[in-house]
C-alpha cells in the first residue's frame, strides 16, 4: 500500500515536472517537492496509526474468539406457561370440573460443538403445577421424566451426540449416541410454532428414550432433498433390581422372569419434490418383551407381556406454495402380539387374561395452520385425530397432558395464536376428546367399549374438555 | 416411462428451487451461520454494508429471499433438532 502510494506520487511529480518544466523554476520545484515530500510524512504517519488499530482490532476479535471458544455449551431457553380447564365426563355420566389449573415447564437447551465431526445437544427440564410440587408418580418412568408435571426439579430430557462420519462424500453417515431427540417430533412444531424438535413422528413417538441410532443421509445418491434411512436401537426398560446390587450397580441384566424392553426401528425421511418445506416420513419399529408394568419389581406378578409393532406413513408441508397454510397427514398401525402372560387380573398386553391373537389398532391425524396479518401475526390451528379399539402407541412421554395421539376414539383441536415475536406466542385453544374405548395409551388390559354400563365405568372416561391458554417462548 | 420423466422435471425444479438461494448465498461469499440474527438485519438495512456484500446488485426479489434465507439460517436462529443432522 505504502510503495503504491510512493510510487503514485513519485509518477505525479514526475509528469508535474515534465508538463511544467518550462513554466516553473527551480525553487519553485524545490517547493513543490518538498511539499510532497511532507505529504507523503504525513500519509505514512497516517498509515502507521492505521495498522495500530487494525492490530488493536485483531486483538479484540481474537479476546472474542477466545471468549466464544472458552463458553463449550451454548445455552437456549424454552419456557411454557398454561393455564388448563378441564371438564371430565365418566362413563357413568358423572361430571367433574378441574378449572385453573396453572404449569411452567422450564427447558434448558444445551449445544456443543466438539469438533468438525462431533456435536452434543441437551436439554434440562422441570416441568410443574403452579403451587404443587408433589412427585408425580409418572415422573419414575423414565420416558416420561421431564414430560409430566411433577416437582420443581430439573430433568435430563435430552442428552446426545450427534458423531458424523464422510461428511463430505455422497454419502454423509452418523451415529446419535445418547438420551435422543424422539420427543416433540413433527407434527407438533406447527401448534408450537417453532422449527421441528423431534426426528420421529409424533403419533407414534413422544418422550424421552435412551438409545443409539444410524443415520444415513441419501440426499446426493438418491437425488431427493432431505432424504435419510435411520435405524435405531433403543432400551425401553432396563431391568433393575436393589436386592442384587453389585457395589453401585443394580441395573443392566435382564433376569430369568423379565428381560428389558428394547426397541428396534426403520425410519426414512425425505421431502415432496416440488413442496419446498415438506416432509415425508415412512417408519416401522418392533418392542420386544414389552413389561406390564416398569415400576414393579415383584417378579411374581410382573412379566413381559408380547411384542408390538408400529407402522407409520406421515406427510407434513409449511408455508405450502407461499400461501401460509401448513398442513399433515399421517397414519399409524399397530399389532400387538400377547405372549398369555399376564399382569396379576388386569390381563395381558391389550387381552383378556390367555388371550393369545393378535390385536390391530390404527390412527389417523390431520391438521392445518393458517397464517394471517401482518407479519402473520396471526394463526389459526385445526387438529382432528382418531384411534381405534386396539391402538397403541409409544407416546405415553407426551407433553401434552391429555395423551391426545394415544385416544380410542374421536380427538379434536383448534386454537388461535397470537405471534407475539419471533421467539414468543400466545395460543388459546380447545380441546375435546370423545372415547369409544377404554385404556387409551395403556399396555395392559383389553380395551372396552365405553358404556355406562361397563365394570368400573366410574373410572373410564367418556369425554375430556379442555379450554386453554398457553404462552410458549424459545429463544 | 412419461411418468419418470415428469418425476425428473419436479426433482430437478424442487432442487433450483432449494438451492437457488443458497447458491447465491455461497457466490456472494455470505455464509448465513457467521452473523446472528440482528446482524444480518442491519446488513440489510445499511446501503454501505449492501454495497460491500454486493447485495445492491441484486433484484428485490432476490434480496428478499436472500434476507430470508440468511435469517432462518443465522447461528442464533431456531433450527430444527433431529437425530444425526
Amino acid at each position: 500500500m505504502k510503495t503504491f502510494i510512493i510510487l503514485t506520487l513519485l509518477l505525479t511529480i514526475s509528469l508535474n515536472a515534465q508538463n511544467n518544466t518550462k513554466q516553473l523554476s527551480d525553487n519553485e520545484l524545490r517547493e513543490e517537492l518538498i511539499k510532497l515530500k511532507n505529504e507523503v510524512a504525513s500519509l505514512k504517519s497516517t498509515q502507521i496509526e492505521n495498522n495500530e488499530a487494525i492490530e488493536e482490532l485483531y486483538d479484540s476479535e481474537d479476546r472474542i474468539e477466545a471468549n466464544s471458544f472458552k463458553d463449550k455449551i451454548e445455552f437456549s431457553l424454552g419456557f411454557k406457561t398454561y393455564i388448563d380447564n378441564f371438564t371430565k365426563k365418566y362413563a357413568n355420566g358423572e361430571v367433574v370440573k378441574s378449572n385453573n389449573i396453572w404449569s411452567n415447564k422450564l427447558m434448558l437447551n444445551m449445544k456443543a460443538d466438539i469438533s468438525e465431526n462431533m456435536n452434543f445437544y441437551g436439554r434440562l427440564s422441570m416441568y410443574k403445577y403452579w403451587g404443587s410440587s408433589n412427585i408425580h408418580p409418572y415422573t419414575y418412568y423414565d420416558n416420561m421424566q421431564g414430560r409430566a408435571p411433577s416437582n420443581s426439579s430439573l430433568y435430563v430430557e435430552r442428552a446426545y451426540i450427534n458423531w458424523f462420519f464422510n461428511k463430505n462424500s455422497s454419502l454423509p453417515l452418523a451415529l446419535t449416541i445418547g438420551r435422543q431427540p424422539s420427543s416433540d417430533g413433527p407434527s407438533n412444531q406447527f401448534k408450537d410454532n417453532t422449527t421441528r424438535k423431534g426426528t420421529y413422528s409424533a403419533l407414534l413417538y413422544d418422550g424421552a428414550a435412551d438409545g443409539i441410532v444410524f443415520t444415513a443421509n441419501l440426499s446426493k445418491l438418491i437425488t431427493l432433498p432431505k432424504s435419510f434411512l435411520r435405524v435405531g436401537y433403543s432400551k425401553g426398560y432396563g431391568y433393575s433390581e436393589t436386592s442384587s446390587n453389585v457395589g453401585n450397580a443394580f441395573i443392566g441384566a435382564s433376569n430369568n422372569d423379565i428381560k428389558d424392553t428394547n426397541v428396534a426401528g426403520v425410519f426414512f425421511d425425505t421431502t415432496v419434490p416440488t413442496i419446498k418445506n415438506s416432509l415425508i416420513q415412512l417408519s416401522y419399529s418392533r418392542m420386544f418383551d414389552i413389561v406390564a408394568n416398569p415400576l414393579d419389581y415383584n417378579t411374581s406378578v410382573n412379566k413381559n407381556i408380547g411384542t408390538l409393532d408400529l407402522y407409520g406413513a406421515m406427510i407434513e408441508c409449511s408455508n405450502f406454495k407461499e400461501s401460509d397454510l401448513d398442513f399433515f397427514v399421517q397414519f399409524g398401525y399397530s399389532k400387538a402380539h400377547p405372549n398369555a402372560q399376564n399382569y396379576g387380573i388386569y390381563g395381558g398386553l391389550l387381552s383378556a387374561n390367555g388371550d393369545t391373537s393378535t390385536k390391530s389398532g390404527y390412527s389417523t391425524w390431520v391438521g392445518t395452520r393458517y397464517g394471517f396479518g401482518k407479519k402473520e401475526h396471526y394463526k389459526i390451528g385445526l387438529e382432528y385425530n382418531y384411534g381405534s379399539k386396539n391402538w397403541i402407541n409409544l407416546t405415553q412421554g407426551s407433553f401434552d397432558i391429555y395423551n391426545k395421539l394415544s385416544s380410542r376414539g374421536n380427538a379434536y383441536e383448534t386454537y388461535f395464536m397470537y405471534v407475539i415475536n419471533r421467539y414468543s406466542n400466545l395460543r388459546l385453544g380447545y380441546v375435546y376428546i370423545d372415547y369409544n374405548y377404554s385404556g387409551s395409551g395403556w399396555f395392559v388390559g383389553e380395551s372396552k367399549k365405553i358404556s355406562s354400563d361397563m365394570p368400573y365405568s366410574g373410572n373410564n372416561l367418556k369425554e375430556l374438555q379442555s379450554i386453554y391458554l398457553k404462552m410458549n417462548i424459545n429463544f | 416411462m412419461k411418468f419418470i420423466s415428469l418425476i425428473f422435471l419436479f426433482v430437478s425444479l424442487a432442487f433450483a428451487q432449494e438451492s437457488d438461494i443458497a447458491n447465491l448465498a455461497k457466490s456472494l461469499k455470505l455464509s448465513a451461520g457467521t452473523k446472528a440474527i440482528v446482524q444480518w438485519e442491519r446488513v440489510f438495512k445499511s446501503k454501505r454494508k449492501m454495497k460491500r456484500y454486493k447485495i445492491d446488485t441484486l433484484s428485490e426479489y432476490h434480496r428478499v429471499n436472500l434476507k430470508e434465507y440468511l435469517i432462518n439460517h443465522a447461528i442464533d436462529s431456531d433450527q430444527p433438532t433431529i437425530a444425526g443432522v
